[in-house]
């Protein structure tokens, strides 16, 4: 194909995007054709990336996005591009690319998004490429072209000009940064990450595919996965591997029990072949005292193994499998948090072992996770990673952050209480909870927050989740006509009784307006500030509202989080340790306020801030009225300029007139 | 658009989204007439509309118009054949003018159609009712006896169509006693026609006070694959005469306002005989073709020329001049699957890479088999084109016909 033909084409587009553009919404169905026919031809050609990509802003006018997932970039699936670049229908494959293609327009700072940072689209795209790696390096396939004809070259083309654009170099390096910056919030879901890690080691053994020099730290990842061990290194396959271990003495076997462990700690992923060692060691009873090493357990961990063997080794036996090998990490970190030992988890536990399941919950389970283990195990798995990583819950790309932040709020601090929610959902699928004294059950509410089935969930929160969103959205029903924010009530009774009953606002709801931002914030100082508060620590995770700002400090939304700890960090800057159920904490708010995950005395899933400018983006807090603090000990000055940053940020447009 | 009160009030009847489209950015109030499926769409969007399912004409056919009545509307315009007798029926009402409903009949009932042409005047081929497979038989041996045919010579074929369904729906071809014996009994009573050997063609032509306001000649390249607008000079040159014949037919028929779609055939001797007409919008997406080589939105002329309060100088100035404003050609091709078993869609490289090829609306096959074709069916789908050549475009229409779509 020559280049004229391009040049006859890209007045077609134009001229298609702009009727498009005038057609009114109700019809815009009937000029999309044009638009994606003439986009499609245009892709196929050397060139047609590029042209498209200065496109961008007249693509996302015309409204062809509209309707669609693409209509909303800040919730796109990286994961789900490689569907879209195999797909037999070549429409998605069309909007998919024109779709990146106004992104990187976005990353690259051409084109200001309303609903997408260029740091977002830039995080977006280098996962998109991160996980079509094979694709890019080999091109099209021959699967591929039978299931697209011609139009196989698009996801080639387009690849090849997003690495061009955003640099080759950056792609495996920021790559390998992303996946270790999300795996030292230990999510509970490593799925993705598990897909990337693949797509490395698969670019690693291909002689083709030259790492240049960057791809450090590469190494620890696949690893990890595929050849953790002296006895493993090669990836043999898991038969191999048994029959070695099969042969190996009690210094060899301790020395993989130890290997597998250090992988598993260092990265958070579990090997399959760590779970094969495992179930070898617990199978004869000669090694089975190699358990606690290849579990990599502290003293702590080992008390608690040794006093609940025949309850972990269940476990073990039924939870941990190949395809279920997280459950390992989850069991490991469980019993690092001594938690069996609060006298009802390790009964219910038992309980959660012999459940059986009601056939909702069993399908549920099925269409998220498919049929390789059985949903009960599946459950399991999730039950023992929530409650080894409570902090590790993310909502997915659902709006259900209250939900999720439940969750883990129980599961951190009263587990038993989780595990009863759990056997509600998955035997019974119904849950009642109870506002005000009046029972509401999630059988007779109506729909919640989320639209729709969700499966991009962790099995516990995939199977919860539903039931807590309706009881939510039911329990702000009961407060509509109240004149206050509901959550001042809802907080208290859907959370659990250590939320503070007394509760304070930066904003009037009737207005929506700031109202005594000087005094919300004294007060927050002197229930959280341990300079203020006589010192106290936070004692219970407690709900917070955060008003959710960009990269530029402008406004993006309300988000729940629960602040965890208030303490003085290794550098001495008192901060605030909170738990967001986003699923990737590590956020730019703006104006210098970066939220930290790794490197400032964060644990596991823990956010960070610097304690005035978490409160620069604070919005709610529950406290307790019987401990009010020193609210008259807070300097004026220190107040102003938080102020200041408040109003220059996401309250730039709340500021009442005087 | 804002509406405009002086103006008139249109129902549309029958669910037609480029119809809505163009109505609702018009200057005037109108409220569409569909079937219940369409109420969500409309809800959604906002668009004034009366649940109301058109079945056969019966007991209720008042109501719907005395509520169009009450509700101010001054003429309802029929969008689709099904929905062209329940026009006239409302319309008898709201323009208290009776015989527009026995008008209506004339054109959804071929064989009144065809008697009516000829008692105006106008050039039909043989035509009969058949109502049984006996009948078929019978008329295409006088048909073919007319023709002074021996036997053993190929017969002429005759062609068989339902009474009253749109364009090419229930249209078969019959050559021999045997292609009779494979019509299905339901498919009774049919009309018969004698095969014109000629060039067919359509007309559309939009009206106002019973004057001809603007007058489209669309050249069939193959009946029932594909159509493209403006027609080449081949066929343009005959535009005087279509244009008396069209004349001929307001009159015959009696039309004062509206739109008709009638198909012509013009033969060796350059005599036009008349094939049917429809008062409705034609299929293949001729309005769209429309738009694309003029820019006016078709539906809205549709609009104004229905519309009694529609003024003189409104409607002059609202249509372009045919052929000199045309800012190129656009034509359609109606894809058929050739093989019996496909498993993709697949457009051809030489049709995509054409500089005339602008989109298609081919979806994937959701079945292997391909149904046998029996009668002019429906196509799976339609492919555009716009270029500035009108034989170019022409040819390559015809060599769509030899291409795989469906692979």
């Amino acid at each position: 194909m020559s280049d004229t033909q391009l040049a006859d084409l890209l007045p077609r587009m134009d001229e298609s995007l702009q009727v498009l553009a005038n057609t009114p919404a109700l019809s815009k169905s009937l000029k999309i054709r044009r638009v994606l026919d003439t986009a499609r031809r245009i892709l196929m050609h050397p060139g047609g990336c590029e042209a498209l990509e200065q496109r961008a802003q007249q693509m996302d006018a015309s409204g062809v996005f509209l309707d669609t997932d693409w209509g909303t970039p800040e919730i796109l699936v990286a994961s789900l591009t490689r569907h879209a670049f195999q797909t037999r229908d070549p429409d998605v494959l069309v909007l998919e690319a024109m779709s990146e293609l106004r992104l990187l327009a976005v990353a690259r700072g051409d084109y200001a998004h309303a609903s997408i940072s260029s740091v977002q689209a830039h995080h977006f795209l280098t996962q998109v490429l991160a996980l079509n790696l094979e694709l890019m390096f080999q091109g099209v396939n021959e699967a591929q072209r039978t299931a697209q004809g011609r139009a196989a070259v698009i996801p080639d083309h387009l690849l090849r000009h997003l690495a061009e654009r955003i640099g080759y170099e950056h792609i495996i390096d920021s790559l390998i940064e992303e996946i270790w910056r999300v795996l030292k919030q230990r999510p509970i879901q490593v799925n993705m990450v598990r897909q990337m890690v693949t797509q490395i080691a698969i670019c690693q053994v291909n002689p083709d595919i030259e790492f240049r020099s960057s791809g450090q730290g590469a190494d620890r990842l696949v690893s990890a996965l595929f050849g953790p061990t002296e006895a493993s290194r090669e990836d043999p396959g898991v038969d191999i591997y048994l029959e070695r271990l099969e042969r190996m003495d009690q210094g060899t076997l301790q020395s993989e029990a130890t290997g597998m462990s250090r992988a598993m700690h260092d990265t958070g992923l579990v090997s399959a072949y760590h779970v094969v060692l495992l179930r070898h060691l617990c199978a004869h009873d000669d090694v089975a005292h190699l358990v606690h090493d290849a579990l990599g357990l502290s003293s702590t961990g080992r008390e608690c193994l040794l006093c609940y063997r025949p309850l972990v080794m269940e476990l073990i036996d039924q939870a941990i499998h190949a395809e279920t090998a997280q459950a390992l990490y989850g069991l490991t970190l469980m019993l690092e948090r001594g938690i069996l030992y609060q006298s009802p988890v390790a009964p219910a536990l038992w309980r959660q072992l012999s459940l059986t399941l009601n056939p909702v919950a069993q399908d549920r389970l099925k269409l998220a996770y498919g049929d390789a283990q059985p949903p009960r195990v599946r459950l399991l798995e999730g039950v023992l990673c929530m409650l080894g990583l409570p902090l590790g819950v993310g909502q997915g790309n659902n709006p259900t952050c209250q939900s999720a932040r439940a969750l883990s709020m129980w599961a951190y601090n009263d587990p038993d209480y989780m595990l009863q929610m759990v056997v509600w959902a998955a035997r019974d699928d119904e849950i009642v909870m109870h506002f005000e004294g009046q029972a509401i059950s999630s059988r007779d509410s109506q729909a919640g927050l989320a639209s729709g089935l969700v499966l991009d969930l962790d099995p516990v929160s995939l199977l919860v989740v539903p039931h807590l969103d309706r009881i939510y959205a039911e329990m702000g029903r009961r407060c509509v006509g109240r004149d206050e924010d509901p959550h001042r009530w809802i907080n208290p009774e859907f959370h659990g009784w250590w939320t503070g009953r007394g509760f304070r606002i930066a904003v009037d709801i009737a207005t929506g307006q700031l109202q005594k931002l000087d005094e919300f914030l004294r007060y927050f100082y002197a229930s959280y500030h341990p300079y203020f508060n006589d010192n106290q620590p936070v004692i219970h995770p407690q709900p917070a509202g955060i008003a959710v700002t960009d990269t530029a400090g402008r406004f993006i939304g309300w988000h729940a989080i629960t602040i965890q700890r208030v303490v003085l960090d290794p550098d001495q800057v008192m901060r605030v340790y909170f738990y967001n159920p986003n699923n990737d904490s590590g956020q730019d708010w703006g104006h210098g306020v970066v939220v930290s995950t790794a490197g400032s005395g964060e644990r596991f899933g823990e956010a960070s801030l610097p304690f005035e400018q978490f409160a620069s983006r604070l919005y709610i807090f529950h406290y307790d009225p019987l401990e009010p603090g020193n609210p008259e000990a807070v300097e004026q000055s220190l107040l102003d300029g938080i102020a200041a940053d408040v109003q220059q940020s996401w309250a730039a447009a709340r500021i009442p007139e005087i | 658009m804002k509406n405009d009160t002086s103006k008139g009030y249109v129902a549309l009847l029958g669910w037609s989204l480029a119809a809505v489209e163009a109505a609702e950015g018009f200057d005037r109030r109108y409220v569409v007439v569909a079937p219940d499926w369409a109420q969500d769409y409309c809800d959604k969007h906002n668009i004034p509309y009366i649940p109301w399912n058109f079945e056969r004409l019966n007991d209720r056919s008042m109501e719907i118009a005395q509520l169009l009545q009450e509700k101010g509307v001054d003429v309802a315009i029929p969008l689709f054949e099904e929905t062209v007798e329940w026009a006239g029926a409302i319309n008898a009402v709201l323009m208290d003018n009776p015989r527009l409903f026995g008008q209506s009949i004339l054109f959804r009932d071929k064989s009144l159609m065809k008697r009516r042409a000829q008692l105006g005047g106008i050039r039909v081929g043989i035509f009969e009712e058949a109502h049984e497979k006996d009948d078929v038989v019978r008329f295409l041996k006088r048909v073919n006896q007319t023709l002074l045919k021996l036997d053993g010579d190929p017969n002429d074929p005759i062609h068989l169509k339902a009474f009253d369904k749109a364009g090419c729906l229930g249209h078969r071809v019959v050559r021999t006693p045997d292609d009779v014996y494979a019509i299905p009994d339901e498919e009774f009573p049919i009309l018969m026609e004698s095969h014109l050997d000629g060039w067919e063609f359509a007309v559309e032509a939009w009206i106002h006070d019973g004057k001809i306001r603007f007058l489209n000649i669309s050249e069939y390249v193959t009946l029932g694959y594909s159509v493209f607008v403006p027609a080449t000079p081949d066929l343009e040159k005959y535009r005087p005469q279509i244009v008396q014949q069209v004349e001929k037919l307001i009159k015959t028929f009696d039309i004062q306002f509206g739109f008709v779609h009638p198909e012509y055939f013009v033969t060796s001797d350059n005599e036009m005989y008349f094939g049917e007409v429809a008062y409705r919008p034609p299929g293949f997406k001729v309005f769209e073709l429309l738009e694309r080589v003029y820019g006016f939105n078709a539906y809205q002329a549709l609009i104004v020329s229905f519309d009694p309060k529609t003024t003189e100088e409104e409607i002059t100035a609202f249509f372009p001049k045919e052929i000199v404003d045309a800012k190129c050609h656009a034509g359609c091709f109606g894809v058929y699957p050739r093989r019996r078993v496909v498993s993709r869609m697949e457009l051809p490289e030489e049709t995509e890479d054409h500089p005339y090829f602008e989109s298609h609306e081919l979806t994937q096959p959701m079945e292997e088999t391909v149904t046998k074709r029996t009668a002019f069916g429906t196509h799976w789908g339609l492919i555009y084109f716009t270029g500035d050549d009108p034989y170019k475009m022409r040819d390559l229409l015809k060599k769509q016909e030899e291409l795989d779509f469906y692979v």
